[in-house]
């Protein structure tokens, strides 16, 4: 219940028109802090859902690959220039990424994660990073400005935090893969 | 242990469906990543007129788009301080201008380079500014528009977006446009390919003239 509550604070909160339009100003923060957080509130929000609707998930997201894959998909779409323009310009759009990313993203990711094993984590961390690092090197590397509403500057700030995002990832991964937490217990 | 089921892999089906769908919707057919060529898009499919507003250029004349009737006119929007995008893509324009048969400059098409900065570029500054890039003020003009509601209407048209900065700069798309006989936008096209540009007028002042 306590979940919920933050989660739902959470997402009153990012949706207050000042707040919004403040993190929404810059580029990075935008992307890197206000869409994620979208997403924690959701994820907080699942557990509701899962105790209401544990049948629901069992059978429509039994091995966790519908949900996983919603949640790339979802997340993948956000991570497109021009859909960041039209959050700022478009209220409809503004409008779906703060439903789509709790609930088309942050549900299904609490709910699939866990059903994951570790080899599809694997491979979902895997495929972050290849995404992390195109997007990175795409925004680093543009010679033109991407989207309207935002200068070159804060397009290459947003390509580095990719970069540095995806390279946690790796750290990540080479952890995952060279280390054996049971030696250390 | 078997953890699959049937109603797993419809919902796999369904996400996979919505996905396409979302991201073929979201980018107009895989054509528009950017909100910037979904604009380019829209302008070239909705073909809005050149609205009515009256242009103060280099040499202190006053006019409206109606001065360059029957022509088609080749346009791009500047502002003078600007130190990055600006002066390439007026070169750029320069290098369009080169390239078009003088047979069609001033009787067929004219250039003209709009200035969204009518504050800073007064008559004179953009008749400096103007030698920089070899324009002669006749065939290719440069003009601002005085009236800032007026101004804004045109923007709004053509879908140029200028957001100002704290130090005196403007963030702004760029591109080439083409206003025909008519005042009517029928093309936008890359600033940063001249050539292919200039290539795209030739073809349509030659076919103009064979009619």
């Amino acid at each position: 219940m306590t979940q919920l509550l933050v989660g739902l604070i959470m997402i009153i909160f990012l949706a207050l028109p000042p707040v919004a339009k403040i993190m929404e100003s810059v580029m990075i923060i935008h992307m890197h802090m206000q869409m994620p957080m979208l997403i924690i509130a959701g994820f907080l929000i699942a557990k509701v859902f899962q105790e209401r609707f544990p049948g629901f998930f069992d059978k429509w997201n039994r091995n966790g690959l519908p949900g996983i894959m919603l949640f790339i998909i979802i997340v993948s779409f956000w991570t497109l220039p021009r859909t960041m323009d039209e959050a700022l310009n478009e209220q409809s759009m503004e409008v779906f990424k703060f439903i789509s990313l709790p609930l088309l993203a942050g549900i299904p990711l609490r709910d699939s994660w866990k059903r994951l094993e570790k080899l599809g984590r694997n491979i979902v961390v895997i495929l972050f990073t290849i995404l992390f690092f195109a997007m990175g090197w795409l925004y680093v590397d543009a010679p033109v400005q991407l989207c309207n509403n935002y200068l070159v500057i804060d397009q290459i700030i947003l390509g580095w935090g990719f970069l540095t995002t995806a390279i946690c990832f790796v750290i990540y991964l080479g952890y995952v893969f060279f280390v054996d937490p049971s030696k250390y217990e | 242990m078997i953890k699959k089921n049937w109603q797993t892999t419809l919902a796999s089906i369904i996400v996979i469906i919505f996905g396409f769908s979302l991201f073929f919707f979201g980018t107009d057919g895989f054509t528009a990543y950017t909100a910037e060529k979904a604009r380019v898009n829209k302008l070239m499919q909705d073909q809005p007129k050149f609205p009515n507003v009256t242009f103060e250029d280099s040499k202190g004349r006053e006019y409206s788009i109606s001065e360059f009737e029957n022509k088609y006119v080749f346009i791009t929007f500047l502002y003078t301080s600007c130190t990055t995008v600006c002066p390439q893509l007026e070169m750029n324009m320069s290098q369009v201008y080169k390239n078009i048969p003088k047979k069609y400059m001033g009787k067929d098409i004219a250039f003209l380079s709009i200035s969204f900065d009518p504050d800073r570029d007064t008559p004179a500054t953009l008749e400096k500014y103007r030698t920089y890039f070899h324009s002669d003020g006749e065939t290719w003009r440069m003009a601002r528009i005085p009236n800032q509601k007026e101004l804004d209407s045109l923007l709004k048209a053509f879908g140029v977006i200028v957001i100002p900065d704290k130090n005196g700069t403007f963030a702004h798309n760029s591109a080439f446009y083409l206003v025909d006989n008519k005042g009517t936008l029928v093309d936008v096209l890359d600033y940063k390919k001249p050539d292919e540009a200039a290539k795209t007028i030739i073809n349509i002042l030659n076919k103009e003239e064979g009619e």
